[in-house]
């Protein structure tokens, strides 16, 4: 008589204890997304290569006077419109990229998201 | 194809020739530059550059020679754009002078064989002075505009123009070694 209730209510508890040792996982929040800087100057990336958890923003500043753009180098999934001097522009990252300039394909610059 | 080696070597000894015609003028002790006169060399040899870029979109049907020639307007016009607001502010009139009418020179006979060719011939001629016209005009901004001038942000100005000629002419070299099929 007394097993069954004994192991009904540890089946019972079981999942609340798993929750308390794990630190209630579905309640934690996904780190906040950062804001990563990339500054073109002298005609580089700088950082050229630059870390980044998926789903943070990468700010491309372009402190040059000539005009600039930022595009992905293997299928041209995407790019920047040009960017003048002093204009900048904004991506979220969610897979890593190898990039260029397209005005100077000298400029190249890499993305790794972890 | 040996004319057109004679008249590319042509064409870069006589845009070489403003790098030695400077630094002869500088070894023999003569007046060296005012900063009125350096910014006046500047913009020519910018404006020479966007000259051939002129030509280029006149002449040429290659997208690869075509982007380039545009790249190259865009940029040295931004050049001159400030180095103009730059003596605006400092109140220098750009002033004409040995090595502006040396550049202008070259540059004349150089359009003139750009002008006299068509097709691939020219692309690959534009090209290759592309590649002379750079190596020449960053020996020249080193070494004898930079080390002429005296106000520091005229100064600042030509040193920060060294990355981007440097890497026109690294997109120049890539782009005749496509052409040449290596």
């Amino acid at each position: 008589m007394m097993l069954p209730m004994l192991t009904a209510t540890l089946k019972a508890l079981l999942p609340c204890a798993l929750i308390l040792l794990t630190g209630f996982p579905f309640l934690k929040e996904r780190p906040a997304a950062k804001l990563h800087r990339v500054e073109i100057v002298q005609m580089k990336f700088s950082p050229s290569s630059l870390s980044v958890q998926p789903g943070d923003t990468v700010v491309f500043v372009n402190l040059d006077v000539v005009t600039h753009d930022v595009t992905e180098a293997s299928g041209k999934s995407w790019r920047s419109p040009p960017l003048a001097a002093k204009d900048s522009w904004k991506k979220v990252v969610r897979t890593s990229a190898n990039y260029y300039c397209s005005f100077h394909p000298v400029m190249k610059g890499t993305i790794t998201v972890q | 194809m040996k004319r057109f080696e004679k008249i590319t070597m042509k064409a870069t000894a006589l845009l070489l020739s403003v790098f030695a015609f400077g630094t002869t003028v500088l070894a023999q002790g003569n007046p060296t530059l005012s900063d009125a006169e350096v910014a006046s060399a500047a913009v020519t040899a910018n404006q020479i550059d966007i000259d051939f870029a002129a030509i280029a979109k006149e002449k040429s049907k290659n997208t690869q020679v075509l982007e380039f020639a545009r790249t190259m307007a865009n940029d040295h016009q931004a050049v001159i754009d400030q180095a103009v607001a730059l003596t605006e502010k400092l109140s220098v009139t750009p002033k004409d002078n040995a090595v502006s009418q040396q550049l202008k020179a070259d540059a004349e006979k150089t359009k003139e064989q750009l002008r006299a060719k068509s097709g691939k011939a020219f692309d690959r001629a534009y090209i290759d002075n592309e590649v002379s016209y750079h190596t020449a005009v960053i020996a020249a901004v080193k070494d004898i505009l930079i080390p002429e001038t005296e106000n520091a942000e005229l100064k600042d100005l030509l040193t920060s123009v060294v990355p981007a000629l440097e890497a026109h002419l690294e997109h120049a070299k890539m782009i005749q070694h496509k052409m040449s099929g290596k």
